[in-house]
């Protein structure tokens, strides 16, 4: 199972950031670099797992799952996405987006309603 | 317009000698030659009360004597009596029918019954009446909750309806009128009390209001569509007593519960009249006026009034600084009292010229003039001219209202010289047209033709005039009426007085009012008025400000401070290309338009100041609602400036009271003292002020926090 997890210093990385360490079949590997994993030796429910990109380093959460690797990790189907064949692909569907909550890339609803105070806005002196 | 004046004049004065208490102000001054041999009180009584009041008083004037509270919808006690709402109807002993309290005057041995079975039905009957006029719209109302008729009928209504037309087939409707953008009028509520058509006709001088038809067909209004065009004009919303009237800018903006009332001082006309500022939410919502008998009674003008909504425009909210390319940028408080600190440093001291605007507060005008000074400089000016010939502004008669406010009705004759009263000082005129209704009074005028309201001699347009009543070589019969008064008025404005001829304009109209004062019995009197234009001016000559900024223009200023200076008597092309501009202020207008510095400061609403009104009467506002932004307190970032340091931070620990501001009176000065100075502790070395040379930028200091 070290071996399988990349020996000591990489099994000790991954401990460090998943506070587990499993051995199973990488499936694939989606745009972000996120690792999907199955091993049918662990009990359903347990037994498909993602280790998240190194790129996140520790700041991973659920929302960097792209939509297309949510249906297979969360069992809603067991075919692996380049494997269903019924999965639309347009072209002007989005890149998946994580949640942004909390960082400067959050959204923010402007407000609709006037001011209760109008500031001045002094007139631009020379013509830019 | 003659032929009218005089009728309102005639029976209004039959009405005064009929009831001399009534009209006469709480404030009268009693003269000498006014009293009169009284004749003897009559005595009546009140709900077996007995009561002694002077014949010709009312029976309700009567029963509020001994506390008895007669209720009524169109009596008024500033206007005349009309005697049709019915609502102050009282059972007399002897009489066979209801009496209505409001018009009938006392009688010896009268006993009125103001609780009885008959008074409390017919109170009942008359309250039906209304209401079944009366639409049943008080929810969307916005007079609800301030309304006379809804307190009145909980009160003395009767606990059940004999309104059986719920479907409104022949209820009573009434088209709205409309007159103007400052009152909204549902007319449909209007119970006919004619308080709005009395105070037109009488105070307002504006006869545009009366009623048409009889019965339920009667209507109040203007007959033609035509604006209510008074600049008093907003008084009839708080006479009405139903929601028939109702200011257009507060429409469906708030409840009167809702809302947090504050005493306050208006400030936009020299008069200072006193007014309530009702807020919620941070946000003033509306002026009224509160009662001050020797100022304002309880009018308001219209531009004190509706002007509250100014206060959340073009506000400023950010201290700002000129960039390189000289727009207005915001920064911190730090940066720009700094930037402004070491302008004011590097200036030489006469080349420093402090200016102060119309709305400054005697704290911040003492406080900059103790900076000025504090750096060598006496510059420190108002835009305001005055002539400084002569006495200038050494003595403080020469620059105020003498006679005062509440005087002016006791005058018997007023000469006007350069001003239009109607529209400098609105209530100053309402108080003249008062003594030209009920007192006699005769006013002349010299000045353009305008409309005052009232009749007077236009005695003509030219500034000579003034020298031929000074030196009795006029012949106008004005000049005999004036000689004559046993207790004249001379009102010059302001504003004539910084024309090339203002200085000859005031020597002579001070030479006129001396001579009528000692020709005068009542040594007590004073004839000479100045009617300035501004809040501000009055506190700031008496702190000692130079009035006028003319000849430190020319002397090509450094730096100029300007606080709240928006006249436009300061501008980018009277001073040097190098000059630094310091405006400080609330409204970005003129002054901040030129500004290298902008230090945002407190409007009126917002702080804790001080005002001097034209008669020298000083009165304070109330914060009530916080500056909007970064501003602060104006005398508190003119203070930044003279503190040190490390003493800036100190203070902010001392406890609030040690803080506050206070205005003293020296040699009839108001002097204002800060609390600056103070032991400091040595341990903290000696502390830098940030006007040496040596002192570095800190952004920990005190400017970080309020």
């Amino acid at each position: 199972m070290v071996r399988q997890n990349g020996g000591i210093l990489g099994s000790l990385h991954k401990l460090y950031r998943q506070e587990e360490l499993k051995d199973g079949k990488l499936v694939g590997e989606d745009s972000f670099g996120n690792k999907y994993y199955e091993n049918p030796r662990y009990f359903y429910s347990r037994n498909r797992w993602v280790e998240y990109s190194d790129n996140f380093h520790m700041n991973y959460d659920a929302s960097q799952v792209p939509a297309e690797w949510y249906g297979w990790l969360h069992y809603k189907t067991d075919l692996l996405p380049h494997q269903d064949p019924g999965r639309p692909k347009y072209k002007w569907m989005a890149e998946h987006t994580e949640n942004l909550s909390g960082t400067t890339g959050q959204y923010v609803p402007y407000s609709t309603t006037r001011p209760k105070v109008e500031a001045w806005m002094p007139k631009p002196k020379t013509s830019a | 317009m003659w032929s009218l004046q005089r009728m309102l004049r005639q029976p209004l004065s039959r009405a005064l000698a009929l009831s001399p208490s009534r009209l006469a102000p709480l404030t009268a001054r009693k003269f000498a030659d006014q009293v009169q041999a009284q004749p003897d009180n009559v005595e009546l009584f009140i709900d077996d009360k007995p009561v002694s009041v002077p014949p010709g008083t009312t029976v309700l004037q009567a029963a509020a004597q001994i506390g008895v509270e007669i209720p009524r919808f169109c009596y008024h006690e500033r206007l005349a009596v009309a005697g049709n709402c019915r609502m102050c109807l009282v059972e007399v002993e002897k009489s066979p029918k209801p009496i209505a309290a409001c018009a009938m005057p006392v009688m010896k041995g009268m006993r009125v019954k103001t609780n009885s079975d008959l008074t409390r039905k017919a109170r009942e009957g008359v309250m039906e009446f209304l209401l079944v006029n009366h639409p049943l719209d008080c929810p969307i109302c916005d007079q609800g909750g301030e309304c006379d008729l809804q307190d009145q009928s909980m009160a003395f209504g009767s606990d059940k309806s004999r309104f059986t037309d719920i479907h409104f087939s022949g209820k009573r409707a009434v088209e709205d009128k409309d007159v103007g953008p400052l009152i909204k009028t549902i007319m449909t509520r209007c119970i006919h009390c004619t308080r709005c058509i009395r105070f037109a006709s009488e105070v307002a001088g504006v006869d545009d209001f009366g009623t048409t038809g009889r019965g339920t067909d009667m209507q109040v209004g203007t007959y033609v569509e035509k604006m209510f065009l008074s600049e008093l004009s907003g008084n009839i919303i708080d006479l009405c007593p139903v929601g028939a009237l109702t200011s257009k800018p507060y429409s469906f903006a708030a409840r009167p519960w809702e809302t947090r009332r504050i005493d306050s001082v208006d400030v936009l006309d020299p008069l200072g009249s006193n007014i309530v500022v009702a807020t919620r939410t941070n946000e003033v919502l509306r002026i009224l006026p509160r009662t001050n008998e020797e100022i304002n009674e309880e009018w308001l003008s219209d531009k004190s009034r509706f002007a509250c909504d100014g206060l959340k425009r073009q506000r400023l909210v950010t201290p700002m600084i000129a960039d390189s390319r000289g727009n207005l940028t915001p920064v911190e408080w730090e940066e720009a009292i700094v930037a402004a600190a070491r302008a004011l440093r590097d200036c030489p001291p006469n080349k420093l010229l402090a200016v102060a605007g119309e709305l400054a507060d005697a704290e911040s005008l003492v406080a900059l003039k103790d900076l000025v000074n504090r750096l060598g400089s006496e510059n420190a000016c108002t835009e305001q001219y005055f002539p400084l010939e002569g006495a200038g502004t050494d003595l403080r008669s020469s620059y105020v209202l003498n006679t005062k406010i509440a005087n002016v009705e006791d005058a018997d004759f007023v000469l006007l010289i350069g001003t239009n009263v109607r529209f400098e000082a609105p209530l100053l005129n309402a108080r003249i047209r008062k003594a030209f209704i009920h007192k006699e009074t005769d006013i002349a005028s010299i000045g353009p033709k305008v409309d005052l309201t009232y009749e007077y001699i236009h005695v003509g347009d030219s500034a000579s005039i003034v020298k031929d009543f000074a030196t009795g070589s006029s012949s106008h019969e004005a000049l005999k009426r004036l000689e004559s008064a046993k207790r004249p008025v001379v009102i010059i404005g302001a504003d004539q007085l910084k024309t090339p001829e203002g200085p000859a304009l005031l020597a002579y109209t001070q030479e006129l009012a001396l001579r009528l004062q000692d020709k005068l019995a009542d040594k007590e009197w004073k004839v000479l008025n100045v009617l300035q234009r501004t809040a501000s001016q009055v506190a700031a000559l008496d702190i000692g400000y130079t009035p006028g900024v003319g000849k430190y223009l020319q002397d090509g200023p450094k730096v100029v401070f300007l606080l709240g200076a928006d006249a436009g008597v300061v501008t980018r092309e009277a001073l040097p290309k190098d000059c630094v501009v310091i405006y400080q202020g609330h409204h970005g207008d003129a002054g901040a338009a030129i500004a290298d510095i902008v230090l945002p400061g407190a409007a009126y609403t917002e702080k804790r100041g001080t005002f001097v009104n034209a008669e020298g009467r000083a009165q304070q506002t109330l914060p009530a609602v916080t500056p909007p932004g970064k501003a602060r307190e104006d005398w508190k970032i003119i203070r930044e400036f003279q503190i040190p340091r490390f003493c800036a931070a100190w203070i902010q620990r001392l406890p609030a009271t040690r803080l506050m501001s206070s205005v003293h009176l020296v040699g009839g000065r108001p002097m204002l003292r800060l609390p600056v100075r103070g032991a400091i502790p040595a341990f903290l070395g000696t502390p830098t002020s940030i006007l040496s040379p040596n002192y570095v930028p800190d952004c920990h200091s005190s400017f970080a926090t309020r």
